[in-house]
């Protein structure tokens, strides 16, 4: 395995060698904490952050493998259209925003607007998500197995979102149904696949109360 | 404020084929965006309805078979009415019965302040000698990003197509104005709709995807713009452009984000779009992802990074604080910044917001060009105007303003067609502009429209050269205020520009420099904090920390 000690040195400098790196072995990167963009943009590979990542960690991912083994900053897994990203600490405001694809898994708590407009990924929060989480969520899956802050999945459009804990508010446009065979198999999948110890069965779901809220 | 009662619209029944055979020809009612004829199913006769609901943009009028309409101004309402015109009475009415808000497409309706109270100040014997635009050469050309990036954005003319999206336009218009580009070398440019893959070869002049086949010359660019919505972006088509461009606002509906209704969210346009189809694609007003100006730094940082430091960085911003916005746009670390004014055009949009939110655009490229000079860098990070040009002479007002390039977009979907109908959101453009409907859209020839598109350009860049050339220079780079004279107070006084007779800038203006930096804003949203002015050091091929 190649390691990138990422200390004092920029984002250029840091991306040019993991992307370099990523084309064979899989990449340890340490020290990173002060680059916002790390492992941006990677097609294929595997990613392993030791300690703290900074913002925007795997941002416009496209099928890389990346694992934080601690905590990141801001917007990681922003714009995401396939791959992994796996926090294994929590992760700060807006985790998987604008993703088309691939999973993003954060085994502590996430911050506010965590899963803005997510149009196709499936966003797994082990812990707490804060406010606003999911909003305006056009495809995909949002779970959490925690509690949920304010205005939760606000004008959902489409995709589910499902929370293992309770809601402060839940947001515009949403609809509470109960959970069928096919969700139950996929919660259980997905917790399997991850290692989340979570009762399916205990889970709301959430969906969006009109297909076209806003213009008739 | 809608315009409508200011048209009268009357059919020659001698003429009118439906008058002769009742049932035979329903075009008018066919074409009027605006549902001013209806059929009456039972008779077969035409009717005209809804009068007051005609905004004069004559599609019956040029549709018709037999030349039988006429359409023409009526008497003022504004000199006997107002404030209570029949178009105000009507709009009250409308959300009386609906209890919904307007909705609009194409742009401003009215009078605003504009470039036509500046004029041109000819060379004569006091100043350097015209030149002949006959005989002579003149230097045209616009590069964004020579000192910062590797493959840097070589316009041959000072002009760009303005970002129009695929959705608010059909793949017919997206096609051909990347085929405009290429025939007369400027860029195109993808919108904030997600990019539709013909617009990449097309727009380098290649009539095929393996590009083998060059077929228009010189070719031009792609720019991929970078927005709030994020629709169908992905790391491929962040890099299937020549420069990104990062939209915080337009002038249209500055403060809110693009609006495309469900009804023009068609399989195709949710294919590249990346939504369901026939849900109403609205953006956010602001980038979730952003919420501070070092946020906005990192966010260029990281699409230079994702375009290996190649291409361009360009930010677009709606008509608002100008000064402090193009300041914030060069701190982030622009290598462009366009500059759209109030009346720039819209696909959809509420209606009160493009007629009444913004600054016009002759009053936001001097605060512009002033914060580009305090921060050492006018004409080095490009400034592009945007909102209301119509022609070369419009293009060179905003040059000798201090802009470096300009941007169309009402003026090329008029030179496609369109006949300024303000229906665009509805979908039924008559000549396919707007419409995702294929009977529309197949009234639009893509290669057609391009040449169109490129016979416009070229006749509004012969126009700035004749202007930039009997002003005694020999490159647009050299135009300056002193190229221009406001014709009235208004105009002085918004632009800084020297008054016409009285040979200097009003005393408000010369009270006025330097100018005051903005106000700080808060910490949240896209209000970003801005440090104080200072020349930006840039290191080829890096971005500075
Ligand atoms: C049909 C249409 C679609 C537009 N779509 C976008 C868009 O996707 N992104 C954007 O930044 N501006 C968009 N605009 C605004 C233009 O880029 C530009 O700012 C404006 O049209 C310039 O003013 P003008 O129409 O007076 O030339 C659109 C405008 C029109 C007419
Ligand atoms: S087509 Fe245009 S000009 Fe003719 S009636 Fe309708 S709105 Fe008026
Ligand atoms: S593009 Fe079409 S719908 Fe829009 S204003 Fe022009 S003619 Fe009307």
């Amino acid at each position: 395995m190649k390691t990138i000690d990422a200390k004092a040195k920029d984002l250029q400098t840091v991306n040019r060698a993991v992307r370099a790196a990523v084309n064979g072995e899989p990449v340890i990167v340490k020290h990173a904490a002060h680059l916002h963009g790390l492992a941006a943009g990677l097609k294929l590979g595997q990613v392993e952050v030791a300690g703290d990542a900074g913002d925007y960690l795997g941002v416009l991912n496209a099928g890389a493998v990346i694992h934080v083994n601690h905590d990141a900053g801001r917007y990681a897994a922003d714009n995401m259209t396939a791959g992994t990203v796996v926090i294994d600490g929590d992760a700060g405001y807006g985790a998987g925003q604008y993703c088309y694809g691939g999973t993003v898994v954060v085994r502590g708590d996430a911050g506010d607007f965590t899963a803005t407009m997510n149009k196709g990924a499936l966003i797994l929060v082990a812990g707490d998500v804060g406010d606003e989480a999911g909003t305006y969520m056009l495809k995909g899956d949002l779970v959490v197995l925690g509690n949920a802050g304010q205005n939760f999945a606000n004008y959902l459009i489409r995709g589910t979102v499902y929370l293992g804990g309770t809601w402060q508010s839940l947001g515009h446009n949403t609809r509470q149904e109960p959970l069928t065979e096919a969700d139950l198999a996929k919660l259980r999948g997905y917790f399997e696949q991850y290692g989340l110890q979570a009762d399916p069965a205990q889970f709301k779901k959430i969906v969006a109360a009109s297909a076209k809220p806003f213009y008739n | 404020m809608a315009v409508v009662g200011a048209f009268c619209v009357s059919v020659n029944r001698e003429a009118c084929l439906n008058a002769q055979m009742p049932g035979k020809c329903a075009t008018c009612a066919e074409v009027c965006p605006h549902g001013v004829y209806v059929l009456d199913l039972a008779t077969g006769q035409m009717h005209i309805q809804n009068y007051n609901a005609c905004v004069g943009c004559r599609i019956c009028s040029e549709f018709c078979p037999a030349d039988a309409i006429r359409v023409n101004p009526a008497e003022s309402e504004y000199l006997s009415r107002y404030p209570w015109t029949l178009a105000a009475v009507e709009e009250v009415h409308a959300k009386a019965q609906t209890g919904e808000y307007l909705l609009r497409g194409f742009g401003t309706q009215g009078p605003t302040p504009n470039f036509d109270m500046i004029t041109v100040v000819p060379s004569q014997i006091a100043s350097a000698a015209p030149r002949d635009k006959y005989r002579e050469e003149c230097d045209l050309e616009v590069v964004i990003g020579a000192d910062t990036c590797e493959r840097p954005l070589r316009l041959k003319l000072p002009f760009v197509w303005a970002a129009m999206s695929f959705g608010a336009l059909s793949l017919e218009a997206k096609q051909a104005l990347a085929i405009g580009a290429a025939m007369t070398g400027i860029a195109t440019n993808t919108g904030e709709g997600g990019l539709v893959p013909a617009e990449a070869w097309l727009a380098r002049g290649f009539a095929d995807e393996a590009r083998t086949r060059k077929q228009w010359d010189p070719g031009g660019y792609l720019i991929i713009q970078w927005s709030t919505g994020r629709w169908g972006v992905s790391v491929d088509y962040v890099n299937a452009g020549d420069a990104v461009e990062v939209k915080i606002g337009q002038g249209a509906k500055p403060g809110m984000g693009g609006h495309l209704l469900g009804s023009k969210v068609t399989e195709d346009v949710a294919r590249v779009r990346g939504v369901p189809v026939g849900s109403d694609a609205l953006s956010p007003c602001r980038y979730y992802d952003v919420q501070t100006l070092d946020d906005m730094r990192h966010m260029v940082a990281f699409l230079r990074d994702v375009t290996d430091y190649q291409l361009p960085i360009l930010f677009k911003l709606g008509p608002s604080r100008p000064y402090a916005d193009v300041a914030a746009c060069i701190e982030a670390g622009a290598d462009a910044i366009s500059i759209d004014g109030l009346v720039g055009g819209t696909g959809c949009s509420p209606d009160i917001v493009t007629q009444g939110v913004g600054i016009p655009t002759i009053a936001c490229i001097p605060p512009a060009v002033q914060a580009l000079k305090d921060y050492g860098v006018h004409r080095k990070v490009k400034l592009i105007a945007l909102g209301g040009i119509r022609s070369g002479l419009d293009a060179f007002k905003a040059l000798a303003l201090g802009a470096d390039a300009v941007g169309f977009g009402s003026a090329a979907e008029i030179a496609l067609g369109c006949r300024a109908c303000y229906a665009c959101h509805k979908g039924n453009c008559p000549y396919g502009i707007t419409s995702q409907k294929p009977e529309l859209r197949a009234r639009l020839d893509p290669v057609e429209g391009g040449r169109r598109l490129a016979n416009f350009i070229h006749a509004s860049a012969e126009e700035v050269k004749i202007l930039t050339m009997l002003s005694g220079h020999r490159a647009i780079a050299e135009l300056t205020t002193e190229d221009l004279r406001a014709m009235d107070l208004n105009t002085a006084a918004l632009t800084g520009l020297k008054l016409a007779g009285y040979e200097r800038p009003l005393p408000i203006w010369e009270a006025l420099t330097p100018r005051p930096a903005a106000e700080p804003r808060g910490a949240n949203g896209n209000g970003l904090k801005r440090a104080r002015p200072k020349a930006r050091r840039v290191v080829r091929g890096k971005v500075p920390a």
